[in-house]
């Protein structure tokens, strides 16, 4: 199976280090490999970490974060190269980066496959930053290739008016790692199935499918769907492996069990508006 | 055996007012122990003669303040670029001037590799090609067996054959950004940027970070400045980590021709670089400088991502992008400053220079301190005004210099104008103002060779023949200045090197001819003979 790799996004002190942290400390039962620019910043509860260095620390769930070095896409290669490859690589771009020149590798890579753009903004600095003049262009420019755009600060009520798409309160997510991972059907617990931040679906189909029939369906699910992934029966016998994140719709040959499992955020999708969207698709 | 060596030459050009020329240098421990004539060491001691230089005209070695490690090491590739240039060992590779001298140049390069070895080369530029861009289909006609990938001289791109996209899965049903494709619904060749670059380096095993750390890579720096005369050069945005440094004082120790001032990269926390940074500064050997550090601001001119002034771009492409935030700048500066770190801050575009200059006052406001010598880095959109403010602040400027004959009319037709490419690497107004200079080659985004880098300060000519800015041209002895004191200067290290003087380290370029007696349109074509590193001799 491809490593997923999701991007983390948006500017100098808008809160991606509070969204690792969390990453960091959940139960979420998958294997992370987190690359940030600053570890200093880090900070789990201490009875969490396993062992740590100058430029890595290992939780006991299974987590490692690690400092990225001096270039950011051979740390993606050595990476792809080791033996036990984590189940999701999590990067952190830079204050200024363009998020979606680093996902971008996730779609060229056959090794690795797009796992989104999370890109995150400051309630009370958002209006500013976006229209200043020299760097309002490259802050509006993260928010407009955010697969999910997440809000920090708004405590008080405060919302960035500029934002102008969807997003989401950090404070409203109870665990995050469905938003920034997604699950995968072996691995979610029933328990995080019912979380209550997030609406849970999954799907069977029976008979084979060709790509491009696959590939229309999936555009044309509802978008409050953000994550969908897994393995559907293509013709002659081989197996589709399927990854939706956001706008982003990835088919690839591979293989595993039958079954796609999503997930979207409550409030922002209904399980109907799911199940009617795949009665039609059920073959 | 005497102790002291008296080097003789047809002339010595010292840099130093107070002895300007001489015929004989004496050495003692590697340093200048005197200059005059053949007698001008005899109250210290018995002598010996050298002769080896008699017939060169010898200067101060030369310095580079602006150039990178894998300028060495890329030669491992083949060389495509548009320009004639001379490899490590001394070969001619002739410029290749469009897509079809490219397959024929490759087709020979392939007789000797193995049948299956991919071909990788480098230095391309397509902004000189008039006739269609390189294709997958001009490369599959040197091979479509083996892979081959053609890097840009930015960098930023490749263009690579059907067997290479093979390899990446790249095909008509490639949906990626920076997987060009052509007409036919199927992908070009062309990859931009990284993340489509990626999968392609990856299965051809090209690795730009085997291109700067390496035994071999640091060799071949040292040949390729060799060639060029240079007894110091810069490393101007190393990673060094532990293990590098380690690497790097084993290979430069003994009688390693080369002195090399690696310079920190600066992304990310201020704190944690400057800690950094003074554990290198304490690493510094003689040949290994460190301790410096470089800051990123904003992107490259003729790509279009430096940040500028008012009224923009020509062409009214958006203005550029920051790799460093304003704001970061501003911590980067206050940190480094307050802590005493040197810092040299790229810059192109006139408003990251700016900002820079900002970034640097609020920070000697809030750390005063003299004797920084921060150095802006390129500034090849400088004018007056921000020259001024560079000599009020104490900043120190190394120039682009070259960039007037490789992009000059690119940036007179499709970057800037004819009005402000005349003040591009406004050498003069930074002399006028009084900022101490250097020049540079930004090896191997152009070639290195400062006495090539001098000839474009004093002579301003672009590649279609035409004079830019004619008011900007140096004189030749302020150029020959501005490649050894002035570079010296913007490194610290002028109490060491960059003359020859009592006290200095014995460090020349020994040449062909006399820099300062030829017609200055002349001073690129004089030849190197070698140089001599600490007294020890290196000739080619």
């Amino acid at each position: 199976m491809s490593l997923p790799l999701t991007v983390i996004g948006g500017y100098l002190g808008a809160g991606k280090t509070t969204l690792i942290n969390r990453l960091l400390a959940e139960d979420h039962g998958l294997q992370l490999l987190i690359m940030v620019n600053d570890f200093g910043a880090i900070n789990v509860d201490a009875s969490l970490i396993e062992a740590a260095g100058d430029d890595m620390i290992a939780l006991s769930n299974g987590c490692v974060c690690c400092t990225m070095g001096a270039d950011l896409f051979l740390a993606i290669g050595d990476v792809l190269d080791r033996d036990l490859r984590p189940d999701h690589l999590v990067i952190e771009a830079s204050g200024i980066a363009d998020p979606a020149a680093i996902a971008r590798v996730a779609i060229a890579e056959p090794d690795l496959v797009y796992g989104g753009v999370v890109t995150v903004v400051d309630a009370l600095e958002y209006d500013r930053l976006s229209n200043d003049p020299q760097i309002g262009a490259q802050v509006r420019g993260q928010v407009d290739v955010a697969d999910v755009v997440v809000v920090s600060k708004t405590d008080g009520g405060a919302w960035p008016e500029a934002l102008g798409v969807a997003a989401v309160p950090l404070a409203e997510i109870d665990v995050v790692g469905p938003l920034v991972c997604g699950m995968t059907p072996a691995q979610v617990p029933e328990g995080l199935a019912t979380h209550p931040s997030y609406v849970r679906w999954h799907g069977t189909m029976r008979g084979a499918v060709e790509r491009s029939d696959l590939i229309a369906r999936l555009e044309a699910r509802p978008v409050g769907l953000f994550r969908m992934k897994g393995f559907v029966s293509a013709p002659q016998g081989r197996v589709w492996e399927v990854h939706c994140v956001g706008r982003q719709v990835t088919v690839k040959e591979g293989s595993g069990p039958l079954g796609l499992v999503g997930i979207g955020l409550s409030g922002r999708v209904k399980r109907s508006q799911l199940d009617n969207w795949w009665r039609g698709f059920d073959l | 055996m005497s102790d002291i060596t008296v080097f003789a030459a047809d002339k010595f050009i010292t840099m130093d007012p107070n002895m300007p020329e001489a015929t004989h240098v004496a050495v003692r421990d590697g340093r200048v122990l005197a200059i005059g004539d053949a007698q001008c060491a005899d109250a210290w001691g018995p002598v010996q003669h050298d002769d080896r230089l008699k017939g060169a005209t010898v200067l101060p070695g030369l310095i580079e303040g602006h150039a990178h490690m894998m300028a060495g090491a890329i030669w491992r590739y083949a060389y495509v670029g548009y320009h004639d240039r001379i490899d490590p060992e001394g070969k001619l590779w002739p410029g290749l001037p469009d897509a079809d001298a490219v397959v024929t140049g490759l087709k020979d390069y392939a007789k000797g590799l193995e049948s299956d070895a991919p071909i990788v080369g480098w230095g391309f530029d397509p902004i000189f090609l008039t006739s269609e861009r390189l294709s997958r289909d001009h490369l599959d006609q040197i091979s479509p067996d083996r892979p081959i990938a053609i890097i840009f001289s930015n960098f930023h791109l490749m263009c690579v054959n059907s067997r290479a996209l093979e390899m990446a899965g790249y095909d008509a049903g490639t949906n990626v950004e920076g997987v060009i494709m052509g007409q036919n619904g199927r992908p070009t060749g062309e990859l931009q940027e990284m993340a489509a670059m990626f999968p392609i380096m990856r299965r051809l095993g090209i690795d730009f970070r085997g291109l700067s750390q390496t035994p071999e890579a640091i060799r071949a720096y040292a040949k390729v400045a060799q060639r060029a005369g240079v007894t110091t050069i810069t490393d101007l945005f190393s990673s060094m980590e532990d293990e590098d440094v380690d690497v790097m004082l084993e290979v430069t120790s003994g009688d390693f021709p080369l002195r090399i001032v690696p310079v920190l990269g600066a992304m990310g926390d201020p704190a944690t670089i400057a800690d950094k940074a003074e554990r290198l500064a304490k690493r510094s050997t003689d040949k290994l400088r460190m301790g410096a550090v470089k800051l990123m601001t904003d992107g490259s001119i003729q790509g279009w991502t430096a940040r500028v002034r008012w009224p923009g771009y020509i062409g009214g492409q958006p203005n550029g992008m920051w790799n460093t935030a304003p704001e970061a700048i501003y911590a980067l500066c206050a940190e480094m400053q307050a802590r005493g770190i040197q810092m040299h801050i790229h810059v192109n575009g006139d408003e990251a220079a700016e900002v820079s200059l900002d970034a640097i006052e609020a920070a000697l406001s809030a750390h005063p301190g003299q004797g920084h010598r921060h150095v802006l880095q390129h500034c090849q959109m400088m004018d007056r005004d921000l020259y001024e403010r560079a000599a009020e602040l104490g900043c120190c400027t190394n120039i682009f210099s070259n960039h007037i004959w490789y992009f000059g009319d690119q940036h007179v037709a499709l970057t800037l104008g004819e009005d402000r490419a005349h003040r591009m690497d406004a050498a003069r107004s930074a002399l006028d103002a009084g900022v101490p200079i250097a020049l540079h080659s930004d090896a191997p985004v152009t070639p290195l060779g400062p006495l090539f880098t001098a000839w474009c300060a004093v002579n301003r000519r672009t590649m279609s023949g035409r004079v830019l800015g004619a008011v900007q041209c140096l004189t030749v002895p302020e150029a020959l200045y501005a490649i050894t004191m002035g570079a010296a200067f913007t490194l610290k290290l002028d109490s060491e090197i960059g003359s020859i003087s009592v006290g200095k380290r014995a460090d020349f370029a020994v040449l062909g001819d006399d820099p300062t007696g030829v017609d200055p349109m002349a001073l690129k074509d004089i030849s190197v003979l070698g140089t001599v590193s600490g007294g020890t001799v290196h000739l080619l």
